[in-house]
């Protein structure tokens, strides 16, 4: 299994979540968090963003499923400006559902 | 070391944290998400949350006839992401499975929406106060 982070534009979130659940992917959890990347933040004229603000959408998912996943959010999360956002994938080793507290995804 | 990613009900975090507390590992971190799983959200007046804010339920929409939207305003809001609380904790190896058993027998209640636990691997931790690393940082 790994674990999908993938940091992306709050306005662009309803349409990955949209995306994903149409691809058989309706599990996820979101949160809004503040960040920056290489470009220090953002300059709109004389005013400066040092954090900005993007939704973090964070998925377990199958191995075989990855590739999948990532090109999805890719695919709709991306205006080709700095800002699109990053994904991140890690390995996990066990997924347990509380409700059954068995050991599967 | 293990990192625990716990995604649990709000209300039931008191009680987790009571638990844990009492196995000696109180450190943790809990942060508020939205999150559903595979039934896609929840059903709003339900006995699944009480208490479960009005700005997470939405109409449920439909495609725009004339029969269903009558039917529209009969169907129960839906809350497409429920609020849930989210608990990171970093444990050495041989506690994981102790730990994972204990959150699940605290927070289950045999409906959906109960939440996941995510075990994952960790390469390494320090402590900033002292730049201990490994097993010493979260001892």
């Amino acid at each position: 299994m790994k674990m999908i982070r993938a940091f992306i534009r709050p306005e662009k979130e309803q349409e990955v979540v949209q995306a994903l659940e149409g691809a058989g992917f309706p599990s996820l959890t979101k949160m809004p968090v503040f960040g920056r990347g290489k470009q220090k933040g953002l300059q709109v004229g004389p005013v400066h963003y040092d954090e900005l603000p993007k939704t973090l959408v964070m998925m377990v998912i199958n191995d075989t499923d990855v590739e999948k996943v990532v090109g999805l959010i890719m695919d709709r999360s991306r205006t080709g400006f700095v800002g699109d956002g990053k994904i991140f994938v890690s390995p996990v080793e066990t997924a347990y559902t509380v409700r059954t507290g068995e050991a599967v995804l | 070391m293990k990192e625990i990613t716990a995604i649990i009900r709000r209300d039931k975090l008191p009680e987790t944290k009571k638990v844990l507390e009492d196995l000696g590992y109180p450190s943790l971190s809990i942060q508020s998400v939205d999150g559903r799983g595979k039934q896609k959200g929840m059903v709003c007046d339900n006995d699944l949350d009480p208490d479960l804010p009005e700005k997470f339920c939405t109409s449920v929409k439909l495609t725009p006839t004339p029969s269903t939207y009558a039917l529209e305003h009969t169907l129960p809001k839906v809350a497409l992401f429920v609020p849930k609380r989210m608990l990171t904790m970093v444990v050495p190896d041989d506690l994981v499975t102790k730990i994972v058993k204990s959150i699940i027998k605290v927070n289950q209640t045999g409906k959906t929406g109960d939440g996941k636990i995510f075990v994952l691997p960790i390469d390494n931790a320090l402590r900033v106060r002292t730049g201990e690393t490994n097993g010493e940082a979260i001892a």
